[in-house]
């Protein structure tokens, strides 16, 4: 993965995460994505990004499929299981929780 | 954050990418190249020209191969792969060094397979409870009067000790003796023991058929009841199932068989307490305080009562000592107590010396072959030390190196502990077979659970121990020098430490060495003891007796058969496992205190004994057939209980106070009796140790109803058996005969535990010195190997092949001889743990270092002479071109 900013452990799961939220995605389809949502501050390589898919496949979070791209190229599309669409919810709830408390503290004084 | 996979679904997975493989590779290697596809097309899309597309596409995805790379070193299954990967690996390198691997798996498996023997000993005597109900609370008695404190009870004192007890639920004694077989059919002499009616169920869980002895059968006008062993009932009653209520022919009389008991049934007592693990026979004796002063012939053990303590045992067993001690008739007895111990502990008590000892000297054997295989690895690694190097420039991990040695050293653990088992089975069972004396009365010695747990923990631990020297080895590799050295080792550090292991086998066998030189010669001085005796040309046997007459037939009859010399009869023949038979005793004039201070072993005896069994008498005269009740009451004791009660006077004609039963079997009164002799002392109960003096009385004042004769020959080829069988069924048909064997087996049983003992330690420091030769020897050709090319050097600039050879030795040596020192400092704290198995020589005896000294010396120098010989014959020419 490379990015301006080194990523936290575990963020990189909750993007995909996030990304698969809206509907299925193939390989570069969930990197684009996750460019876009992050504004362009994380580019998620090859190299990150399928151990990454193939180990929250093995743990039950994402499942998989072959089909077809927008220009009709055969491409694996994953999509959140129902493990996947929890786990989401509680990682969102403990991130934002951790990002408050983060914000928050760099404010003090 | 949470990021634990559901278990199942990761299992799930696992399995799939392990079993799947091709399935799931071939998916992955779609994806990613989709991937690629999907990146260049969108590049094109941008307006990039399509070759240049697909080749930034291809490098900004940093590899296809990396990626497929990083997802398999990530996904489910993936340590499990990779543990698959080494072994298969390890398992092609052990393939393709057989004679490493035969050799590292053959010292693994005879050094766990020894340590698994051992330690099966170890847990089924030691550690596994005994077979017995409640066995935790058994607990063995002895009463004592300070001067020795393992003596039989008197029943009297059981009687009495019963009344009293609250801290035992039970208290139950045993004797055995010898008796005729019961049944129809040839008269037998078999172990008969006479047991309290509460005494089998403490022991034994149930019968096999019937019921044990019960309080009914202490009752004075009780039916004669009999319990069998399994072994009789299958012999003699041909496993008759019905067999229990049915009266059966028993001594003189009839009794009803009640019980038979279970096969697997054996008695555990301490190896001195006279009670073998297997009586024949078991017939209830009532007991009862009809005479404070009568025999001590009761082995007793009690069972606490639930919640009682040992402490608390002990003390109530002294307060009943002082009570017994108050009542009427027990005036000279004041140092009178009971000792208690545990009957599991007292019951290993000699055996546990030699087991432990055992396991310090396989443990030994162990750690040598660990040095010998971390030296092999070692060597190994050296050897492949290019193809590591290469393998590590090629991006291969260090932790995944070491991941791979510790795998193979595991697999070699694993095919050794497997060779091992089989190898401790078989160790089990020789050990058995050889039987010697002092393993006669263990619990049953099985390879359970806990032995092979126990292997494959020693397995993986010595795999971890001898890999820890290649590991370290492994983390120091240095790429860029061994690249440039073409993978050739240099420096003197590698060298350095596999002396160091060398020198640690030397040191280990030297111990072991040692050890085996004291016991070998305990065992040499053992053979050349004198007995007090004369143990060839004699052949014995032993006979049930109905009475003085028929006794004195048989003496006659047999004296005058060709090629006997003379005859006589004992009731106990030396070194026998008879049960016992031994009082106090006092001479005339002796205070209170002094009346219960000797102890000494009764013997009863015809005239001749003496000259028959070719015993000295010192001074007097030996019995003869006037000796009996109708005259002056004689004895003859040895040296030892004259020295003991009459150390500055002439013992014959002093009076002795003894325990005779001149009007019949077991019908002991006490009585004054003259000395008239002083014999040798015999060693009947070890041949190493004096337990007690003896006293021998003439048989018409001590009859028993067994006893053994010994007939002197004059040739050692006298075959008398069926001739003697033939005297003593012309006597009398009521006279059973057994054991009738040559006077010499009963000695050669005597050496037995101490013949074990140094062929064992032979046999494990043999092991021992072979694996420190190997090592020696395999340390030194490799040094040799590698240093060819310096050696031909050397030789073409004209060096001495002698030297050369000198050099080589004197390397091996080098190794040696800090080993020497080291071995030397570890005996001093070992041997004298070896001390209560010796005889006759001392831990630190310098004759015996020097003996070992030397042997050690001339194996290292033929371990090294080999690769020095070959050292000595290199080829400049060839040694140069060497590489």
């Amino acid at each position: 993965m490379q990015s301006q900013t080194n990523l936290l452990q575990g963020t990189l799961d909750l993007l995909i995460l996030k990304a698969l939220g809206a509907g299925e995605l193939h390989g570069l389809g969930i990197s684009r994505r996750i460019e876009q949502i992050t504004h362009g501050t994380f580019l998620v390589k090859p190299g990150s990004l399928f151990p990454a898919l193939h180990r929250m496949e093995d743990a039950g979070w994402l499942a998989s499929d072959w089909g077809e791209s927008e220009n009709n190229r055969r491409a694996r599309f994953y999509r959140l299981t129902k493990a996947g669409r929890r786990q989401l919810g509680a990682e969102t709830e403990q991130w934002t929780k951790v990002a408050l408390a983060m914000a928050n503290a760099l404010k003090a004084t | 954050m949470t990021h634990r996979p559901r278990f199942r679904s990761w299992l799930r997975a696992a399995l799939r990418n392990l079993l799947h493989k091709q399935q799931v590779e071939h998916r992955l290697d779609a994806e990613v190249r989709a991937y690629v596809d999907l990146l260049t097309d969108e590049r094109i899309a941008a307006g990039m020209n399509p070759a240049e597309a697909r080749r930034t596409a291809l490098r900004d995805c940093g590899g296809i191969e990396q990626v497929k790379q990083a997802v398999r070193d990530r996904r489910a299954g993936a340590a499990l792969e990779a543990f698959a990967q080494d072994l298969r690996y390890a398992f092609r390198q052990l393939r393709r060094s057989p004679a490493f691997a035969a050799l590292a798996i053959l010292t693994l498996a005879i050094g766990i397979g020894a340590n698994t023997a051992i330690f099966s000993f170890v847990n089924s005597v030691l550690l596994r409870p005994l077979p017995y109900p409640s066995a935790n609370r058994l607990t063995i008695l002895y009463s004592g009067l300070g001067y020795s404190n393992r003596a039989p009870f008197s029943s009297f004192e059981l009687y009495h000790f019963r009344q009293r007890t609250k801290q035992f639920d039970q208290v139950a004694g045993i004797w055995v003796t010898n008796g005729p077989l019961p049944g129809e059919g040839d008269a037998e002499q078999v172990k008969v023991a006479d047991t309290t009616s509460n005494f089998l169920p403490l022991v034994c869980t149930r019968p096999a058929l019937g019921r044990f002895f019960g309080p009914e059968d202490d009752l004075p006008d009780a039916p004669n009841v009999i319990i069998l062993s399994h072994a009789v009932w299958v012999r003699r009653f041909g496993s008759d199932s019905a067999i229990i209520g049915k009266l059966v022919r028993f001594r003189r009389n009839k009794a009803t068989v009640v019980g038979v008991l279970p096969a697997s049934f054996r008695l555990l007592f301490p190896d001195d307490a006279s009670v073998p693990p297997n009586p024949d026979v078991y017939e209830s004796i009532p007991v009862g305080a009809w005479d404070p002063q009568g025999p001590a012939f009761l082995h007793v053990i009690g069972r606490l009562r639930n919640g009682s303590t040992p402490a608390l045992a002990r003390d109530e067993a002294d307060n009943i000592a002082r009570q017994i001690n108050a009542l009427d008739g027990r005036d000279a007895m004041a140092n009178f107590r009971f000792y208690l111990f545990p009957l599991q502990a007292d019951d290993v008590r000699e055996v546990r010396r030699t087991l432990l000892l055992l396991f310090g000297g396989v443990a030994l054997v162990l750690l040598i072959g660990c040095a010998n295989i971390a030296n092999l690895l070692m060597a190994r690694g050296r050897q492949r030390l290019r193809e590591t190097t290469i393998r590590a420039a090629l991006g291969a991990s260090r932790s995944r190196l070491v991941r791979q040695l510790l795998t193979e050293s595991l697999l070699l653990a694993a095919l050794g502990a497997i060779a091992a088992v089989a190898i401790g089975w078989a160790a089990i069972h020789a050990i058995l077979a050889a039987r010697p004396p002092s393993f006669v009365n263990l619990p049953d010695i099985t390879l359970d659970a806990r032995v092979l747990v126990f292997t494959a923990a020693i397995a993986l631990a010595t795999s971890m121990l001898f890999s820890l020297a290649p590991v370290v080895a492994l983390r120091r590799l240095d790429l860029t020098r061994n690249l440039k050295d073409s993978g050739r080792q240099s420096g003197w550090r590698r060298r350095h430490f596999s002396s160091v292991l060398v020198s640690a086998e030397v040191a280990l066998a030297f111990v072991l060495l040692l050890a085996t030189g004291l016991l070998t010669r305990t065992f040499i001085n053992i053979l050349h003891l004198d007995p007090g005796f004369h143990a060839p040309n004699a052949v014995t046997f032993r006979i049930s007796v109905p009475g003085y007459a028929p006794l004195h037939q048989l003496q006659h009859n047999l004296a005058a058969l060709p090629g006997v010399q003379s005859v006589a009869a004992i009731s106990h023949l030396p070194l026998d496992d008879a049960g016992n038979w031994y009082d106090y005793y006092w001479k005339e004039g002796a205070s209170a205190e002094e009346q219960n201070t000797v102890m000494a072993d009764h013997r009863s005896i015809l005239p001749g004994f003496f000259s028959t069994i070719g015993a000295t008498l010192i001074q007097g005269r030996d019995f003869t057939e006037a000796d009996d009740a109708d005259h002056q009451h004689v004895a003859i004791i040895d040296d030892v209980l004259a020295h003991q009660l009459w150390p500055n006077a002439d013992p014959i004609g002093q009076k002795l106070n003894l325990s005779d039963s001149p009007k019949g079997f077991y019908q002991f009164q006490r009585d004054w009796a003259v000395v008239i002799g002083v014999v040798r002392h015999v060693q009947y109960h070890s041949l190493t140790a004096i337990v007690r003096p003896q006293i021998y009385v003439p048989y018409p004042l001590a009859p028993r109803p067994s006893m053994s004769f010994i007939l002197r020959t004059a040739a050692a080829d006298t075959n008398l058996a069926a001739t003697i069988r033939q005297q003593v069924a012309s006597v009398s048909r009521d006279m059973p005969i057994t054991r009738l064997e040559p006077l010499s087996t009963l000695v050669d049983r005597a050496h037995a535990d101490s013949r074990f003992a140094s062929l064992l330690a032979t046999l494990l420091s043999s092991l021992a010195l072979l694996l420190a030769c190997i090592g020696i020897y395999g340390v030194l050709s490799y040094s040799v190997a590698q240093r060819t090319m310096e050696i031909g050097i050397r030789l073409g600039l004209g060096a001495q092949r002698s030297r050369v050879m000198k050099m080589i030795l004197k390397d091996g040596l080098a190794w040696v001889l800090p080993g020497l020192a080291a071995g030397f400092l570890l005996s001093l704290l070992v041997t004298p743990l070896l001390a209560r198995l010796l005889f006759g020589v001392e831990p630190g005896s310098p004759a015996n270092y020097a003996l070992i000294l030397a042997v050690v010396l001339c194996v290292s120098v033929l371990a090294a002479w080999l690769p020095a010989r070959r050292a000595m014959k290199i080829d400049p020419l060839t040694a140069l071109r060497y590489e």
